[in-house]
Protein backbone atom coordinates (compact mmCIF):
# COMPACT_ATOMS: atom_id res chain seq x y z
CA UNK A 1 0.00 0.00 0.00
CA UNK A 2 1.41 3.40 -0.60
CA UNK A 3 1.92 5.89 2.00
CA UNK A 4 -0.77 8.45 1.84
CA UNK A 5 1.40 10.87 2.66
CA UNK A 6 5.49 10.56 2.76
CA UNK A 7 7.46 12.32 5.02
CA UNK A 8 9.05 16.01 3.73
CA UNK A 9 5.70 16.65 2.21
CA UNK A 10 3.54 19.08 4.33
CA UNK A 11 0.24 18.66 3.46
CA UNK A 12 -1.52 21.80 4.45
CA UNK A 13 -5.07 21.66 2.56
CA UNK A 14 -5.87 18.05 4.52
CA UNK A 15 -8.05 17.98 7.64
CA UNK A 16 -6.87 19.74 10.58
CA UNK A 17 -7.07 17.32 13.73
CA UNK A 18 -5.28 19.30 16.19
CA UNK A 19 -4.89 23.00 16.75
CA UNK A 20 -2.76 24.14 19.02
CA UNK A 21 -2.73 27.66 19.78
CA UNK A 22 -0.80 29.88 21.74
CA UNK A 23 -0.05 27.91 24.80
CA UNK A 24 1.18 28.68 28.51
CA UNK A 25 1.27 26.44 31.52
CA UNK A 26 3.81 27.24 34.54
CA UNK A 27 4.37 24.83 37.72
CA UNK A 28 4.96 27.69 40.03
CA UNK A 29 8.06 29.81 39.05
CA UNK A 30 9.07 27.45 36.30
CA UNK A 31 7.45 28.56 33.21
CA UNK A 32 7.63 25.30 30.90
CA UNK A 33 5.19 26.09 28.05
CA UNK A 34 5.12 30.04 27.08
CA UNK A 35 3.28 30.57 24.35
CA UNK A 36 3.88 27.19 21.79
CA UNK A 37 1.61 26.20 18.83
CA UNK A 38 0.89 23.69 16.55
CA UNK A 39 -1.23 22.33 13.50
CA UNK A 40 -1.36 18.50 12.69
CA UNK A 41 -3.42 17.55 9.64
CA UNK A 42 -5.02 14.15 8.68
CA UNK A 43 -2.14 11.47 7.52
CA UNK A 44 0.48 13.35 9.37
CA UNK A 45 3.42 12.58 11.61
CA UNK A 46 3.91 15.37 13.03
CA UNK A 47 7.42 15.54 15.81
CA UNK A 48 8.13 17.67 18.41
CA UNK A 49 11.64 17.99 18.98
CA UNK A 50 13.43 19.25 22.45
CA UNK A 51 16.12 18.73 24.56
CA UNK A 52 15.18 16.45 27.75
CA UNK A 53 13.41 18.67 29.85
CA UNK A 54 11.86 21.14 27.54
CA UNK A 55 8.35 20.41 28.03
CA UNK A 56 7.57 17.81 25.13
CA UNK A 57 5.76 15.81 27.79
CA UNK A 58 4.50 18.19 29.02
CA UNK A 59 2.67 19.23 26.14
CA UNK A 60 1.58 16.92 24.60
CA UNK A 61 -0.09 15.59 28.30
CA UNK A 62 -2.03 18.93 27.64
CA UNK A 63 -3.46 18.18 24.41
CA UNK A 64 -5.47 15.00 26.50
CA UNK A 65 -5.77 16.98 29.05
CA UNK A 66 -3.75 15.01 31.56
CA UNK A 67 -2.52 18.44 32.58
CA UNK A 68 -4.60 21.75 32.13
CA UNK A 69 -2.79 24.53 30.53
CA UNK A 70 -2.93 28.31 32.27
CA UNK A 71 -4.32 29.64 29.01
CA UNK A 72 -4.22 28.96 25.39
CA UNK A 73 -6.24 26.74 23.25
CA UNK A 74 -6.57 23.41 22.32
CA UNK A 75 -9.03 21.85 19.65
CA UNK A 76 -9.11 18.32 18.50
CA UNK A 77 -11.16 16.96 16.08
CA UNK A 78 -13.22 20.35 16.13
CA UNK A 79 -13.52 20.16 20.37
CA UNK A 80 -12.52 22.37 22.34
CA UNK A 81 -10.58 20.27 24.88
CA UNK A 82 -10.51 22.64 27.35
CA UNK A 83 -14.06 23.59 27.70
CA UNK A 84 -15.44 19.99 27.36
CA UNK A 85 -17.14 17.84 30.75
CA UNK A 86 -15.65 14.85 31.88
CA UNK A 87 -18.27 12.91 30.43
CA UNK A 88 -17.62 14.51 26.53
CA UNK A 89 -13.94 14.46 27.85
CA UNK A 90 -13.87 10.43 28.37
CA UNK A 91 -16.00 9.95 24.78
CA UNK A 92 -12.96 12.16 22.80
CA UNK A 93 -10.31 10.48 24.99
CA UNK A 94 -11.09 7.15 22.71
CA UNK A 95 -10.63 9.10 19.50
CA UNK A 96 -6.78 9.87 20.74
CA UNK A 97 -4.21 7.05 21.61
CA UNK A 98 -1.67 7.98 23.88
CA UNK A 99 1.77 5.76 23.84
CA UNK A 100 3.37 6.25 27.22
CA UNK A 101 7.42 6.10 27.64
CA UNK A 102 7.09 3.64 29.82
CA UNK A 103 4.31 1.61 28.23
CA UNK A 104 1.77 2.64 31.47
CA UNK A 105 0.59 -1.28 31.09
CA UNK A 106 -1.40 -2.27 33.97
CA UNK A 107 1.00 -5.13 35.84
CA UNK A 108 -1.58 -6.46 37.89
CA UNK A 109 -3.14 -8.11 34.31
CA UNK A 110 -2.09 -10.14 31.20
CA UNK A 111 -1.34 -8.66 28.50
CA UNK A 112 -5.05 -10.32 26.87
CA UNK A 113 -6.54 -8.34 29.89
CA UNK A 114 -4.77 -5.41 29.46
CA UNK A 115 -5.72 -5.09 25.50
CA UNK A 116 -9.46 -6.52 26.81
CA UNK A 117 -9.67 -3.30 29.81
CA UNK A 118 -10.20 -0.63 26.96
CA UNK A 119 -12.61 -2.82 25.00
CA UNK A 120 -15.29 -3.90 28.20
CA UNK A 121 -14.60 -0.53 29.19
CA UNK A 122 -16.28 1.06 25.98
CA UNK A 123 -18.57 -1.66 25.38
CA UNK A 124 -16.89 -2.24 21.84
CA UNK A 125 -16.39 -6.07 22.11
CA UNK A 126 -19.48 -7.64 23.98
CA UNK A 127 -18.92 -11.14 23.95
CA UNK A 128 -15.99 -13.06 24.92
CA UNK A 129 -15.32 -14.14 20.89
CA UNK A 130 -15.51 -10.47 19.80
CA UNK A 131 -13.07 -9.21 22.51
CA UNK A 132 -10.78 -12.45 21.88
CA UNK A 133 -10.64 -11.77 17.85
CA UNK A 134 -9.99 -7.91 18.35
CA UNK A 135 -6.95 -8.77 20.96
CA UNK A 136 -5.95 -11.24 18.18
CA UNK A 137 -5.59 -8.73 15.59
CA UNK A 138 -3.86 -5.74 17.14
CA UNK A 139 -1.48 -8.80 18.56
CA UNK A 140 -0.48 -10.18 15.19
CA UNK A 141 0.03 -6.43 13.75
CA UNK A 142 2.24 -5.84 16.75
CA UNK A 143 3.80 -9.20 16.17
CA UNK A 144 3.60 -10.75 19.44
CA UNK A 145 0.20 -13.33 19.01
CA UNK A 146 2.41 -15.46 21.40
CA UNK A 147 2.72 -12.99 24.44
CA UNK A 148 -1.19 -13.50 25.45
CA UNK A 149 -1.27 -15.03 28.79
CA UNK A 150 2.19 -12.83 29.83
CA UNK A 151 2.59 -10.23 32.83
CA UNK A 152 3.92 -6.98 32.04
CA UNK A 153 7.14 -8.14 34.24
CA UNK A 154 7.58 -11.07 31.77
CA UNK A 155 8.37 -8.70 29.01
CA UNK A 156 11.18 -6.63 27.86
CA UNK A 157 11.74 -3.25 27.13
CA UNK A 158 10.83 -3.22 23.77
CA UNK A 159 7.58 -5.78 23.73
CA UNK A 160 6.65 -3.64 26.49
CA UNK A 161 6.63 -0.73 23.86
CA UNK A 162 4.80 -2.89 21.69
CA UNK A 163 1.95 -3.97 24.02
CA UNK A 164 1.53 -0.49 24.79
CA UNK A 165 1.00 0.15 21.44
CA UNK A 166 -1.30 -2.70 20.64
CA UNK A 167 -3.43 -1.37 23.62
CA UNK A 168 -3.36 2.31 21.60
CA UNK A 169 -4.92 1.00 18.38
CA UNK A 170 -7.42 -1.65 19.96
CA UNK A 171 -9.35 1.06 20.25
CA UNK A 172 -9.00 2.13 16.69
CA UNK A 173 -7.97 5.73 17.62
CA UNK A 174 -7.71 9.24 14.83
CA UNK A 175 -5.19 10.41 16.72
CA UNK A 176 -2.08 9.03 18.19
CA UNK A 177 0.53 10.66 20.49
CA UNK A 178 3.53 9.39 21.26
CA UNK A 179 5.67 9.64 24.06
CA UNK A 180 9.43 9.15 23.61
CA UNK A 181 8.63 5.89 21.79
CA UNK A 182 11.81 4.89 21.33
CA UNK A 183 14.06 6.36 24.50
CA UNK A 184 15.34 3.29 26.70
CA UNK A 185 15.38 1.13 23.58
CA UNK A 186 18.09 -0.57 21.95
CA UNK A 187 18.74 1.09 18.64
CA UNK A 188 17.61 -1.89 16.46
CA UNK A 189 14.54 -2.15 18.33
CA UNK A 190 14.16 1.22 18.47
CA UNK A 191 13.98 0.88 14.45
CA UNK A 192 11.82 -1.72 14.53
CA UNK A 193 9.49 0.60 16.62
CA UNK A 194 9.26 3.23 14.66
CA UNK A 195 8.84 1.33 11.10
CA UNK A 196 5.88 -0.75 13.31
CA UNK A 197 4.82 2.97 14.12
CA UNK A 198 4.42 4.04 10.12
CA UNK A 199 3.04 0.21 9.13
CA UNK A 200 0.26 0.48 11.92
CA UNK A 201 -0.20 4.28 10.90
CA UNK A 202 -0.78 2.93 7.46
CA UNK A 203 -2.98 0.11 8.56
CA UNK A 204 -5.04 2.03 10.82
CA UNK A 205 -5.08 5.42 9.22
CA UNK A 206 -4.16 7.78 11.81
CA UNK A 207 -2.48 10.90 12.41
CA UNK A 208 0.31 11.37 14.81
CA UNK A 209 2.45 13.65 16.97
CA UNK A 210 5.51 12.14 17.99
CA UNK A 211 7.66 13.34 21.12
CA UNK A 212 11.35 12.87 20.98
CA UNK A 213 14.67 14.15 20.88
CA UNK A 214 15.94 11.05 18.87
CA UNK A 215 16.78 12.69 15.45
CA UNK A 216 16.85 8.46 13.46
CA UNK A 217 12.85 8.73 14.39
CA UNK A 218 12.39 11.98 13.05
CA UNK A 219 14.49 10.85 9.90
CA UNK A 220 12.36 7.91 9.53
CA UNK A 221 8.72 8.85 10.78
CA UNK A 222 8.18 12.67 10.62
CA UNK A 223 6.69 14.56 7.64
CA UNK A 224 7.49 17.87 9.56
CA UNK A 225 9.49 18.56 12.92
CA UNK A 226 8.77 21.48 15.29
CA UNK A 227 11.62 22.37 17.73
CA UNK A 228 10.62 23.20 21.13
CA UNK A 229 13.08 25.41 22.71
CA UNK A 230 12.64 27.42 25.71
CA UNK A 231 8.78 26.80 26.09
CA UNK A 232 8.27 27.79 22.54
CA UNK A 233 7.82 27.56 18.78
CA UNK A 234 11.98 27.66 17.66
CA UNK A 235 11.98 26.48 14.36
CA UNK A 236 10.01 23.87 11.99
CA UNK A 237 10.50 22.32 8.52
CA UNK A 238 11.21 19.05 7.18
CA UNK A 239 13.97 16.67 8.66
CA UNK A 240 16.35 18.07 5.70
CA UNK A 241 15.36 21.52 5.84
CA UNK A 242 16.58 21.53 9.65
CA UNK A 243 19.66 19.45 8.75
CA UNK A 244 20.54 22.04 6.57
CA UNK A 245 19.87 25.03 8.75
CA UNK A 246 22.50 27.05 9.90
CA UNK A 247 21.04 27.71 13.13
CA UNK A 248 22.96 26.65 16.09
CA UNK A 249 20.71 25.00 18.31
CA UNK A 250 20.21 22.45 15.01
CA UNK A 251 24.13 21.92 14.49
CA UNK A 252 24.51 20.87 17.56
CA UNK A 253 21.13 18.19 17.73
CA UNK A 254 22.64 17.45 14.21
CA UNK A 255 26.43 16.98 15.60
CA UNK A 256 26.12 13.19 15.45
CA UNK A 257 23.99 12.96 12.43
CA UNK B 1 11.93 26.14 64.19
CA UNK B 2 9.15 28.12 64.18
CA UNK B 3 8.60 28.68 60.51
CA UNK B 4 9.26 24.29 60.23
CA UNK B 5 6.25 24.17 63.00
CA UNK B 6 4.25 26.93 60.97
CA UNK B 7 4.67 24.92 57.71
CA UNK B 8 3.66 21.93 58.68
CA UNK B 9 0.86 23.23 60.33
CA UNK B 10 -0.35 24.67 57.22
CA UNK B 11 0.34 21.40 55.07
CA UNK B 12 -1.47 19.09 57.39
CA UNK B 13 -4.58 21.76 56.98
CA UNK B 14 -3.77 21.43 53.18
CA UNK B 15 -4.18 17.54 53.57
CA UNK B 16 -6.91 18.06 55.46
CA UNK B 17 -8.92 20.20 53.00
CA UNK B 18 -7.50 17.84 50.22
CA UNK B 19 -8.98 14.65 51.74
CA UNK B 20 -12.21 16.76 52.18
CA UNK B 21 -12.12 17.28 48.88
CA UNK B 22 -11.79 14.28 47.89
CA UNK B 23 -14.49 12.53 50.14
CA UNK B 24 -16.78 15.08 48.48
CA UNK B 25 -15.12 14.07 44.92
CA UNK B 26 -16.45 10.37 45.91
CA UNK B 27 -20.03 11.51 46.99
CA UNK B 28 -20.30 13.23 44.21
CA UNK B 29 -19.36 9.85 41.95
CA UNK B 30 -20.84 7.03 44.00
CA UNK B 31 -24.25 7.08 42.76
CA UNK B 32 -23.48 7.81 39.29
CA UNK B 33 -25.52 5.71 36.92
CA UNK B 34 -22.64 3.63 35.14
CA UNK B 35 -21.39 2.37 38.38
CA UNK B 36 -18.39 -0.55 38.08
CA UNK B 37 -20.37 -3.18 39.70
CA UNK B 38 -17.80 -5.58 38.44
CA UNK B 39 -14.91 -3.75 40.32
CA UNK B 40 -16.90 -3.53 43.61
CA UNK B 41 -17.25 -7.23 43.47
CA UNK B 42 -13.66 -7.52 43.08
CA UNK B 43 -12.79 -4.98 46.03
CA UNK B 44 -15.64 -6.51 48.53
CA UNK B 45 -14.11 -9.72 47.58
CA UNK B 46 -10.11 -8.81 48.48
CA UNK B 47 -11.50 -6.22 50.86
CA UNK B 48 -13.96 -7.96 52.55
CA UNK B 49 -13.48 -11.54 52.34
CA UNK B 50 -9.78 -12.02 52.05
CA UNK B 51 -9.63 -10.08 55.67
CA UNK B 52 -11.87 -12.35 57.54
CA UNK B 53 -8.88 -14.78 58.87
CA UNK B 54 -7.09 -11.75 59.90
CA UNK B 55 -9.65 -10.21 61.95
CA UNK B 56 -10.86 -13.46 62.88
CA UNK B 57 -7.75 -14.60 64.54
CA UNK B 58 -7.78 -10.85 66.13
CA UNK B 59 -11.25 -10.87 67.32
CA UNK B 60 -10.58 -14.40 68.67
CA UNK B 61 -7.39 -13.22 70.87
CA UNK B 62 -9.27 -10.35 72.36
CA UNK B 63 -12.05 -11.66 73.00
CA UNK B 64 -9.96 -14.50 75.32
CA UNK B 65 -7.88 -11.59 76.61
CA UNK B 66 -10.43 -9.76 78.25
CA UNK B 67 -12.10 -12.68 79.70
CA UNK B 68 -9.39 -14.02 81.23
CA UNK B 69 -7.48 -10.84 82.31
CA UNK B 70 -11.18 -9.23 83.68
CA UNK B 71 -12.17 -12.27 85.74
CA UNK B 72 -9.87 -12.05 88.73
CA UNK B 73 -11.44 -8.49 88.91
CA UNK B 74 -14.97 -9.44 88.45
CA UNK B 75 -14.19 -12.46 91.07
CA UNK B 76 -12.83 -9.89 93.25
CA UNK B 77 -16.18 -7.88 93.74
CA UNK B 78 -18.04 -11.23 93.40
CA UNK B 79 -19.74 -10.21 90.16
CA UNK B 80 -18.06 -13.54 87.90
CA UNK B 81 -21.63 -13.68 86.35
CA UNK B 82 -21.21 -10.75 85.17
CA UNK B 83 -18.28 -11.80 82.86
CA UNK B 84 -20.30 -12.38 79.18
CA UNK B 85 -22.41 -9.41 79.67
CA UNK B 86 -19.30 -7.41 80.64
CA UNK B 87 -17.30 -8.86 77.50
CA UNK B 88 -19.99 -8.59 74.85
CA UNK B 89 -21.02 -4.85 75.60
CA UNK B 90 -16.93 -3.76 75.40
CA UNK B 91 -16.49 -5.76 72.37
CA UNK B 92 -19.84 -4.43 70.46
CA UNK B 93 -19.38 -0.95 71.55
CA UNK B 94 -16.23 -0.28 71.15
CA UNK B 95 -13.06 -2.95 70.94
CA UNK B 96 -14.91 -4.61 67.88
CA UNK B 97 -15.70 -1.66 65.77
CA UNK B 98 -12.58 0.02 66.72
CA UNK B 99 -9.99 -2.93 66.56
CA UNK B 100 -11.27 -3.78 63.62
CA UNK B 101 -11.21 -0.72 62.12
CA UNK B 102 -7.57 -0.41 62.83
CA UNK B 103 -6.70 -3.83 61.36
CA UNK B 104 -8.11 -2.71 58.29
CA UNK B 105 -6.60 0.69 58.02
CA UNK B 106 -3.36 -1.56 58.74
CA UNK B 107 -4.22 -3.94 55.49
CA UNK B 108 -6.51 -2.29 53.16
CA UNK B 109 -5.15 0.97 54.04
CA UNK B 110 -1.74 0.63 53.29
CA UNK B 111 -2.33 -1.94 50.47
CA UNK B 112 -4.75 0.99 48.13
CA UNK B 113 -2.33 3.53 49.13
CA UNK B 114 0.36 1.31 47.64
CA UNK B 115 -1.67 -0.16 44.86
CA UNK B 116 -2.75 2.90 43.66
CA UNK B 117 0.39 5.03 44.21
CA UNK B 118 2.33 2.59 42.25
CA UNK B 119 -0.21 2.88 39.72
CA UNK B 120 0.50 6.63 39.90
CA UNK B 121 3.83 6.31 39.42
CA UNK B 122 4.20 4.06 36.73
CA UNK B 123 1.35 6.72 34.71
CA UNK B 124 -0.95 3.49 34.73
CA UNK B 125 -3.84 5.96 35.91
CA UNK B 126 -3.08 8.31 33.74
CA UNK B 127 -3.20 5.60 30.44
CA UNK B 128 -6.80 4.51 32.09
CA UNK B 129 -7.38 8.10 32.10
CA UNK B 130 -6.21 9.11 28.39
CA UNK B 131 -8.34 5.41 27.39
CA UNK B 132 -11.47 7.28 28.23
CA UNK B 133 -12.12 5.43 31.50
CA UNK B 134 -12.44 7.34 34.08
CA UNK B 135 -10.21 6.52 37.21
CA UNK B 136 -11.70 7.99 39.88
CA UNK B 137 -15.00 6.31 39.65
CA UNK B 138 -13.02 2.55 38.79
CA UNK B 139 -10.57 2.77 41.08
CA UNK B 140 -11.47 5.23 44.08
CA UNK B 141 -15.07 4.92 43.81
CA UNK B 142 -15.19 0.91 44.04
CA UNK B 143 -12.49 0.59 46.72
CA UNK B 144 -14.57 3.62 49.09
CA UNK B 145 -17.56 1.71 48.53
CA UNK B 146 -16.11 -1.70 49.29
CA UNK B 147 -15.00 -0.57 52.68
CA UNK B 148 -17.81 1.10 53.72
CA UNK B 149 -19.90 -1.75 53.13
CA UNK B 150 -17.24 -4.37 54.68
CA UNK B 151 -16.64 -2.86 57.66
CA UNK B 152 -19.26 -3.56 59.34
CA UNK B 153 -19.58 -6.82 58.06
CA UNK B 154 -16.37 -7.45 59.58
CA UNK B 155 -17.73 -5.64 62.49
CA UNK B 156 -20.31 -7.75 62.92
CA UNK B 157 -18.01 -11.10 62.15
CA UNK B 158 -15.32 -10.07 65.06
CA UNK B 159 -18.31 -9.52 67.01
CA UNK B 160 -19.69 -13.12 66.99
CA UNK B 161 -15.82 -14.47 67.47
CA UNK B 162 -15.39 -12.59 70.10
CA UNK B 163 -17.98 -13.47 71.73
CA UNK B 164 -17.56 -17.07 71.15
CA UNK B 165 -13.89 -16.77 72.06
CA UNK B 166 -15.13 -15.64 75.73
CA UNK B 167 -17.19 -18.12 75.87
CA UNK B 168 -13.75 -20.35 75.31
CA UNK B 169 -12.03 -18.15 77.89
CA UNK B 170 -14.98 -18.68 80.47
CA UNK B 171 -14.50 -22.32 79.88
CA UNK B 172 -10.88 -22.72 81.20
CA UNK B 173 -11.59 -22.50 84.43
CA UNK B 174 -15.39 -23.08 84.90
CA UNK B 175 -17.79 -25.18 82.93
CA UNK B 176 -20.44 -22.90 81.01
CA UNK B 177 -22.82 -24.40 78.32
CA UNK B 178 -22.93 -22.34 75.27
CA UNK B 179 -26.75 -21.84 75.57
CA UNK B 180 -26.38 -19.70 79.44
CA UNK B 181 -23.72 -18.04 78.35
CA UNK B 182 -25.16 -16.79 74.78
CA UNK B 183 -28.42 -15.96 76.83
CA UNK B 184 -26.54 -13.83 79.30
CA UNK B 185 -24.61 -12.11 76.46
CA UNK B 186 -27.81 -11.07 74.82
CA UNK B 187 -29.87 -10.65 77.17
CA UNK B 188 -27.16 -7.79 78.20
CA UNK B 189 -27.14 -6.68 74.92
CA UNK B 190 -29.54 -3.59 73.47
CA UNK B 191 -30.35 -2.16 70.46
CA UNK B 192 -28.59 1.08 71.53
CA UNK B 193 -25.62 -0.83 72.23
CA UNK B 194 -25.78 -2.21 68.39
CA UNK B 195 -26.80 1.00 66.23
CA UNK B 196 -24.05 3.35 67.39
CA UNK B 197 -21.18 0.61 66.59
CA UNK B 198 -22.81 -0.13 62.92
CA UNK B 199 -23.34 3.01 62.35
CA UNK B 200 -19.56 4.49 63.32
CA UNK B 201 -18.14 1.48 60.87
CA UNK B 202 -19.76 2.97 58.12
CA UNK B 203 -17.60 5.80 59.15
CA UNK B 204 -14.93 3.88 59.84
CA UNK B 205 -14.87 2.26 56.08
CA UNK B 206 -15.38 5.43 54.37
CA UNK B 207 -12.29 6.99 56.09
CA UNK B 208 -9.83 3.95 55.74
CA UNK B 209 -11.08 3.91 51.56
CA UNK B 210 -11.12 7.57 51.06
CA UNK B 211 -7.87 7.82 53.30
CA UNK B 212 -5.70 5.05 51.05
CA UNK B 213 -7.07 6.33 47.95
CA UNK B 214 -6.44 9.71 48.31
CA UNK B 215 -2.96 8.88 49.62
CA UNK B 216 -2.48 6.53 46.65
CA UNK B 217 -4.04 9.07 43.79
CA UNK B 218 -1.65 11.86 45.41
CA UNK B 219 1.82 9.62 45.62
CA UNK B 220 4.65 11.54 44.29
CA UNK B 221 8.33 11.34 43.52
CA UNK B 222 8.66 7.29 42.71
CA UNK B 223 9.14 4.72 44.36
CA UNK B 224 9.47 6.65 47.74
CA UNK B 225 6.32 7.76 47.36
CA UNK B 226 4.60 4.74 47.38
CA UNK B 227 6.15 3.49 50.49
CA UNK B 228 5.41 6.89 52.08
CA UNK B 229 1.79 7.05 50.56
CA UNK B 230 1.63 3.21 51.85
CA UNK B 231 2.65 4.45 55.77
CA UNK B 232 1.15 7.65 55.82
CA UNK B 233 -2.29 6.19 54.51
CA UNK B 234 -2.17 3.77 57.77
CA UNK B 235 -1.10 6.57 60.16
CA UNK B 236 -3.68 8.68 58.68
CA UNK B 237 -6.30 6.72 58.86
CA UNK B 238 -5.57 5.19 62.18
CA UNK B 239 -6.00 8.60 63.23
CA UNK B 240 -9.06 9.48 61.53
CA UNK B 241 -10.68 6.27 63.13
CA UNK B 242 -10.66 7.20 66.55
CA UNK B 243 -11.13 11.32 66.02
CA UNK B 244 -14.85 9.20 64.88
CA UNK B 245 -15.22 7.61 67.11
CA UNK B 246 -15.18 10.18 69.66
CA UNK B 247 -17.41 12.18 67.42
CA UNK B 248 -19.87 8.86 66.79
CA UNK B 249 -19.74 8.47 70.53
CA UNK B 250 -20.24 12.02 71.45
CA UNK B 251 -23.21 12.54 68.76
CA UNK B 252 -24.97 8.71 69.54
CA UNK B 253 -25.26 10.13 73.12
CA UNK B 254 -26.51 13.45 72.36
CA UNK B 255 -29.24 11.44 70.56
CA UNK B 256 -29.70 8.97 73.53
CA UNK B 257 -27.95 6.11 72.47
CA UNK B 258 -26.84 5.55 75.94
Amino acid sequence: MADPYPPGQPNAAAERVIRIQDLHLSFGSNHVIRGFSLDLHRGENVMVLGRSGSGKSVLIKCIVRLLRPDSGRIEVLGQDMLALDQDALDHLRVKIGFLFQSSALYDSMTVQENLEFPLRRHWIATTPGEADALVGEVLAAVGLSETRDLYPSELSGGMKRRIGLARTLILKPEIVLYDEPTTGLDPITGKEIVELILDLQRRYNTSSIIISHDLHVAKLAANRIAVLHGGRNYLEGTYEELRRSEDELMKRFFVFM
Amino acid sequence: MAGKGGSGFRSALTEVGEIAEFTDRFFRNAFHARFEWRELIRQCTVNGALTLPLVGVTAFIMGLVLTVQSRPTLARFGAESMLPAMVAISMVREIAPVITALICAGKIGSSMGAELGSMRVTEQIDAMEVSGTNPFRYLAVTRIWSTILMLPVLVVFADGISIWASWIGVNLRDTVSWELFYRQVFDSLEYSDLIPAFIKSFFFGLAIGVVGCYKGFTTKKGTEGVGRSAHSAVVTASLLIFILDLLVVQITDLLGFT
